[in-house]
């Protein structure tokens, strides 16, 4: 899996090309430790251009998920393929993940609201 | 039907090489684009079953698939070299929302058409999927 990091100003954005399974979900969890250590903990994950995701990558984006509300941060997803969008749907993970139809979408929600 | 099987180290940097070896006989075979997913997703998550659970990913032991390609059905087998894989099947209960393993399995049932678990003589766990054809491209 090719993971390609934009680091924007309130919100790291990852864009995921390839197969999110065993191998590359234990990947995926390391790039993601190293923004952790750098305390970026508002991410969004863009998945336009996954092809593939089992089980195992389903697993790699809840550990993510899980370590990024311990810290307080928020995790966003964009731009799932319909096949993807229905492995989702079948895991009950749709209703778990924050997901938005495009990037731009998932980016406003990161937006700091101005009090008024 | 034509079977061809393929025997795999317990090693997960191995699923890419799988995973372009089925591609590419369902590819010889025509398959269409969307019954090919479901054949790649539900083999997938037998193999990883075997290769964790089965195996404990211990490279020695070995993981066979074994694909039956015909004009109306395709039949996946997944066997691993593991002990006790079927019981740990059965006792396997629902995933919680925030579990992070424990969805391949309910993946393989809602994918396949049919799936099946059985022990083999040595103890390892054989699974099952097939697909029909015909049914897969008229939905």
């Amino acid at each position: 899996m090719d993971i390609i990091i934009k680091d924007e100003s309130n919100v790291c954005i990852l864009n995921l090309r390839g197969r999110l399974d065993l191998a590359s979900g234990t990947a995926l969890k390391e790039e993601v430790n190293k923004l952790f250590a750098q305390d970026k903990v508002s991410i969004h994950f863009n998945l336009m251009e996954v092809e593939f995701i089992n089980s195992s990558g389903l697993g790699a984006l809840v550990s993510i998920m899980k370590e990024i509300r311990l810290r307080k941060g928020r995790l966003t997803l964009s731009n799932l393929a319909s096949y993807v969008k229905e492995i989702f749907e079948i895991t009950q993970l749709s209703h778990i993940f924050e997901i938005f139809e495009t990037e731009t979408e998932a980016l406003n929600s990161h937006q700091p609201t101005l009090a008024g | 039907m034509k079977k061809r099987c393929f025997t795999y180290q317990s090693d997960p940097n191995l699923e890419e090489r799988f995973m372009d070896d089925i591609v590419g006989l369902l590819d010889e075979h025509d398959v269409e684009e969307s019954l090919k997913r479901r054949v790649c997703l539900t083999v997938s998550e037998a193999f990883t079953n075997a290769l964790r659970h089965g195996n404990n990913s211990d490279p020695t032991r070995k993981i066979t698939i074994c694909l039956s390609i015909n004009r109306n059905q395709i039949s996946a087998d997944i066997t691993d070299q593991g002990t006790n894989g079927l019981r740990s099947i059965m006792k396997k209960s629902a995933p919680g929302p925030l579990s992070e393993s424990g969805r391949g399995v309910d993946l393989m049932y809602h994918y396949a058409a049919r799936t099946r678990f059985e022990e083999t003589s040595q103890g390892g766990l054989r699974v099952i999927l097939e697909f029909d054809r015909e049914s897969q491209e008229v939905s």
